[in-house]
Formats: structure tokens, C-alpha cells, sequence
């Protein structure tokens, strides 16, 4: 019986999961500098900025993080500009990132991720990564984030996360953000939330030198512009996950061996043949993928044209990533 | 598409398909391949050259010298002839599918011809009564409107060499019992040769081609063996393949309702003709140009039959 089709086995067909990272550097001079600012976008309600690699107005730009502050209802007062709005964005980024607590309370960012104790990080600096630099999530261990602190450069990183990260927030796993890989348990100075590509950055004096101008003094974006001032450079990698289906078409020695081309026949004589005995000889370039009632739902070309006859058998490995 | 990088390792470059996405998206578990076919789409088999002075080595080196171009996402676009299996491997012919011009006329039902306008080089395809009637006087047209007379499109199969004899018969394995005929169902259906029954569509993709499967034993007033196994040059009129013989599809194609009330498809997808067909009234005529493809499901072999729908407007 004559036959293009051949059946994929359960034995044809695996899945497997990869992980894909990539380097992500974020300059000073992109975000402060090389633009004039013409890549930072405020908005009239004032509540963040946002961040684009190129001036937003053009086509060519790409949104890469937004710059926001806000402090828990402890540092609330009516006398500070913008006092509803720091308290508010505080409390979203609190109940989307830290959750609540039994009695339902928004809870607050904790130094450690220790929640049962220790301090609170009660006014802080939020970078909102865009999903096309997190993708999936951010790899754990690959934060670095260098600012200018009076005269020195200080660098916050997520040192030795890939082996000690919190997973008690309902935005997924998070790591406790140090100025230094030497540094001790406790004193943290902000968080990473990897999948949810934000970090949280405390405005303690030791980091930010006018941190008591953030709360009295600026407004929130004059904060974002701070801190983009004094922002030297920051690495990530991010990780796509991709989840693939590899299908091993096998071509046994005695399958495949002719070829329905039009060119194959002439006046029905095949003409890689002189007599019957002769080999049958077809050249492969594609591969198709197809469903039950033969709709071709998947197709792979091969670079170069392989041959096949009935002294070789081959396995085409054809991976599918979603 | 560009020609894929052939200058270091092999590399395989796969797609879905739009008509996979389409699946994809829809989420209804339709989206699962379950078998596969090679294909060789860009492979000119006549660049074999088994007469090589330097060797057999050289025999294919200009084929395995061809690019490959990239993978289209259009489902009709790719995985045109495709590679078959036969376990034997001492066969020296293989079966073709042949458009046969000669078998109908006068001793056929309706004396309905199966020859494309000879003119043109296609089936004319009447999509209304007043066409019909205009095309009076001209060859080669299918009444698009109820089938009920004018002509129909008849593929034989068989090996098509006068090498072999046609009393020989066929192998069992080589004789082709499904047939895929695939078109535009924006245009029109494939109706049997009598007018009396419309095919089954199988599905419909993504860019409006329709599928039928239709098969021997099972739709009997598509698909039939071909029992006269006389020499054409002995005598056997109406066929068109020299050797042994397979099975033949036949059927009419009816116009959508689309062409048959509008001609919103003609000025989308078509144009007018400069002058009438020879032998029609005059007046002014839209047409539009296709392909109805025939494909033999088992065997793999194809042939693309070029018909024109055409619609007078004035």
C-alpha cells in the first residue's frame, strides 16, 4: 500500500521545558542623559514616570521600566505633596506584592521577608520592569543596581539568591535586595520580586542621601528624577521559559522512497531509475506536522536537500516551542 | 522568504502553520498533530543526471546543491508533493494523474465533452443562467448554475507510459482510492457529473480553500476503476493513459451563490475580458481565474486543473 502519512507513536513525542536567560543592561545615560529626558514620559496625575531606550515619541522606542514612591499610612501626613497618592501607590504595590494579612490588612514590605517580625520597609522606591525586559521572570542572582550615594557608588544586588529566596508573597518568589555579597541576614536594604519584575528599594539615607526630601519635599516624580540622577547602571538577565514539543519523524529504510514531484516521472517512468533494480532515491527538504484529518498544521524546512533511499534510515527532530 | 543558511550544519527551521495558530487559538483540543509527510517541493528530479561521465557520486550533485527556501505559514502554500512510501523497491513506474479531454462527446450521458476550452486552456465556468445561455456556442463550459449539462472535469490515474501494456494490471498498491480535490469555496463546490449531488466538504482552512475527500467504493458518483484495458492505439476512445489503469474521479463544479447574484467577487478577485470567448454573444464578461486541485491521497500525485468563472454583466 502506497502511503505519504505516517503515524506519530506516543514513542515520537516528547516534551521539555527550557529556560532561555539573556544580559539586560540599563545605563546611567539611557536613563538619565542621552535623551535630554526626552525618553521619560510623566503623566498629568503624577503618580509615576516611565522609562523608555530611545525618545518615546518615536516609533522606534520601547517602554523598559516605570520609576514610583510611596510610603505605609505610619509616614502619612497631610503636610507632604502628594500625600494621598505616595500613601495609595505604597498600598497597591503592598497588597499586590507583600498580601495581606489574617484580619485581611494590607501587609508591609518586610526587610528580610520575615514576616512574622523584624523591621518594615515603610518608604520605598518601586522600578516596574516592562514584561519585554523581564519576559518570565527575572534570574535569581543577576540584580545589580548601581546609584551614586553622595560621592560613592554603591551597588544593591540580589547576592547569592539563586540558592536563598523568599516565596511567602502571592506574586511569586522574591529575594532580599544587599549593598554587598558579604552582607548580613537582616540587613537588607530592599526586594526583588523576580516574576513580577519589580524592586523595591528602601529610602534609607544610606542609600539615597536626600531621602528625607522624598517624603517632605518631592513630589513623586521628583523622586523618579532622583533617582534617575543618581543611577549609574543596572544588570538583569531575564528568563523566557519555553515549553517545546519535539517530534521524531522516523524515515525507516524501506519508507519514503518515492516521490509524488512532478518532476519525479517522466511519461510515469521514474527518472532516477534506468532499470527496476536500480535504488529509489527521493530528496527530503520538508517536513510536515499534520492533524488526524490531514490538515498541515506545522512545517519545517531543512537547509539543504537530504537524500534518502533504501540503504539509510533518518530522524528528523522537529521541536515546536510555545 | 529567503533561502535558509546551507553553509554549516544542518539546521531545521519550523513554523506553525496559520491553519496550526488558528487551532492553537481556538483551544478546543483540535490543535494535534498526529502524523507526519516529507516533502520535496523544491527538488527538480531532471537535474538527475544518470549519465555523468565522473560517477555515480555526481549523479544528484546539483540537486543536493539546491536552496531550500524558508517555511511558509501558508498551509496551501507548503508541503506541495510530497514523499511516499512503498515498501517494494523495485518499481521503475509509478502512476500519474492525468486530466482526460477525450472521454466524453457524443456517446456520453448529456453528450457533455470533458475538454477545456481549447482556446483559453480552461474550463469556463458559467455562474448564471444568462451566461449559460450565452456561452451557447462556446467549448469547455461547465454549467456553474445546477450541473444539469455542459461539461465536467474527469481525471484518470494510472502509469501513463506505452511501455507497459494497459492489459497488464495495475499493482494493487499503485491504484489510487481516495482522491483530495481542494478549492476556493468563496467560488464554488464540486457537484457530482450528473448535477444531482453536492460533495462533502471535509473542513475548510483559514484562507476559504475547501477539502473533499472523496473515495472509491464510497462515493460512487465521483470516483470509479477504469475497466477498459484496451491500447489507445488499438482502439480505446476516451482514454488518455497509455499503460495500465487505476481509477478516475469526474465531477462539475457549481458556482457560489456569491458569483451567481454578485459581482462583488468579480471586481475583488477578478477582471473583465477584453473580448467575449469565441463564440459567445457579445456583451461584457467578468471573470475569475483559479485552480481546482486533484491530488491522489494515497499516491500522493497531483494536478492542478485551471478553470475561469465567468459572468456576463451586460
Amino acid at each position: 500500500m502506497a502511503t505519504v502519512f505516517k503515524n506519530l507513536l506516543s514513542n515520537d513525542v516528547a516534551t521539555t521545558r527550557t529556560l532561555l536567560n539573556e544580559a539586560i543592561p540599563i545605563t546611567g545615560s539611557i536613563v538619565s542623559g542621552t535623551y535630554a529626558d526626552k525618553n521619560i514620559k510623566y503623566y498629568s496625575h503624577g503618580m509615576f514616570e516611565s522609562v523608555y531606550d530611545y525618545p518615546y515619541l518615536s516609533s522606534s522606542a520601547n517602554h523598559i521600566f516605570d520609576i514610583t514612591y510611596g510610603y505605609s499610612p505610619t509616614l502619612s501626613s497631610s503636610a507632604n505633596p502628594m500625600n494621598a497618592k505616595k500613601l495609595n501607590i505604597y498600598n497597591q504595590m503592598a497588597q499586590v506584592l507583600a498580601g495581606y494579612d489574617v484580619n485581611n490588612n494590607v501587609r508591609q514590605f518586610d526587610r528580610d521577608g520575615d514576616l512574622t517580625g523584624g523591621d518594615k520597609l515603610d518608604s520605598c522606591v518601586f522600578l516596574n520592569y516592562s514584561r519585554l525586559l523581564v519576559k518570565d521572570e527575572v534570574k535569581k542572582g543577576s540584580y545589580t543596581l548601581t546609584l551614586l550615594s553622595g560621592s560613592t557608588l554603591i551597588t544593591l544586588g540580589d547576592y547569592g539568591a539563586q540558592n536563598d529566596y523568599r516565596v511567602n508573597s502571592p506574586s511569586g518568589e522574591y529575594g532580599v535586595l544587599y549593598t554587598s555579597s558579604t552582607s548580613l541576614p537582616g540587613t537588607g536594604v530592599g526586594l526583588i520580586y523576580y516574576q513580577a519584575g519589580v524592586a523595591v528599594i528602601t529610602s534609607s539615607v544610606n542609600i539615597f542621601p536626600s531621602a528625607s526630601n522624598f517624603n517632605s519635599v518631592y513630589s513623586i516624580t521628583g523622586t523618579g528624577d532622583y533617582v534617575r540622577n543618581v543611577w549609574r547602571n543596572n544588570l538583569l538577565n531575564n528568563t523566557t521559559e519555553l515549553n517545546s514539543t519535539i517530534y521524531f519523524c522516523r524515515a525507516n529504510n524501506n519508507e519514503f522512497n518515492y516521490s509524488s514531484n512532478p518532476t519525479y516521472l517522466s511519461g510515469s517512468k521514474i527518472r532516477t531509475k534506468n532499470v527496476s533494480s536500480d535504488p529509489s532515491v527521493s530528496y527530503i527538504t520538508s517536513v510536515g506536522l499534520y492533524s488526524a484529518d490531514n490538515e498541515l498544521l506545522a512545517v519545517a524546512k531543512i537547509s539543504e536537500p537530504l537524500k534518502k533511499d533504501q540503504t539509510n534510515e533518518l530522524t528528523l527532530r522537529v521541536r515546536l516551542d510555545y | 522568504m529567503a533561502f535558509l543558511d546551507n553553509s554549516g550544519d544542518i539546521i531545521l527551521d519550523a513554523v506553525l502553520t496559520d491553519t496550526g495558530r488558528a487551532r492553537l487559538a481556538k483551544g478546543d483540543g483540535t490543535f494535534r498533530i498526529a502524523k507526519f509527510a516529507l516533502g520535496d517541493d523544491e527538488i527538480d528530479y531532471a537535474l538527475y543526471d544518470k549519465t555523468n561521465p565522473s560517477g555515480s557520486a555526481y549523479y544528484d550533485l546539483q540537486i543536493l546543491q539546491t536552496p531550500v527556501l524558508e517555511a511558509f505559514t501558508n498551509n496551501t502554500a507548503t508541503m506541495s508533493s510530497k514523499l511516499i512510501s512503498i515498501s517494494r523497491t523495485n518499481l521503475l513506474y509509478l502512476p500519474s494523474v492525468v486530466l482526460n479531454e477525450v472521454f466524453g462527446g457524443s456517446g456520453d450521458i448529456n453528450s457533455s465533452s470533458t475538454a477545456r476550452n481549447q482556446t483559453a486552456g480552461v474550463f469556463y465556468v458559467a455562474v448564471d443562467d444568462d451566461t449559460n445561455t450565452a456561452l451557447a456556442g462556446v467549448s469547455g463550459v461547465i454549467d456553474g448554475v445546477d450541473g444539469s449539462g455542459g461539461n465536467y472535469v474527469r481525471v484518470d490515474q494510472g502509469l501513463d507510459t506505452d511501455e507497459v501494456s494497459p492489459q497488464r494490471e495495475l499493482d494493487s498498491d499503485l491504484v489510487e482510492t481516495q482522491y483530495l480535490i481542494e478549492m476556493d469555496t468563496r467560488l464554488g463546490e464540486i457537484l457530482s457529473r450528473d448535477g444531482n449531488n453536492l460533495a462533502t466538504i471535509s473542513f475548510i482552512d483559514d484562507d476559504q480553500i475547501a477539502s473533499y475527500y472523496l473515495s472509491l467504493g464510497t462515493d460512487l458518483k465521483f470516483v470509479s476503476e477504469i475497466t477498459n484495458n484496451k491500447k489507445i492505439s488499438d482502439g480505446a476512445p476516451g482514454q488518455v493513459i497509455d499503460g495500465p489503469r487505476g481509477t478516475s474521479i469526474q465531477f462539475k463544479v457549481q458556482a457560489s451563490i456569491d458569483l451567481n447574484t454578485s459581482t462583488f467577487l468579480f471586481s475583488q478577485l477578478g477582471s473583465t475580458l477584453g473580448t467575449p470567448p469565441s463564440g459567445a454573444t457579445s456583451g461584457t464578461y467578468e471573470y475569475i481565474d483559479s485552480n481546482i486541485r486533484v491530488t491522489g491521497v494515497t499516491t500522493g500525485n497531483r494536478i492542478d486543473i485551471p478553470v475561469r468563472f465567468i459572468k456576463k454583466t451586460l
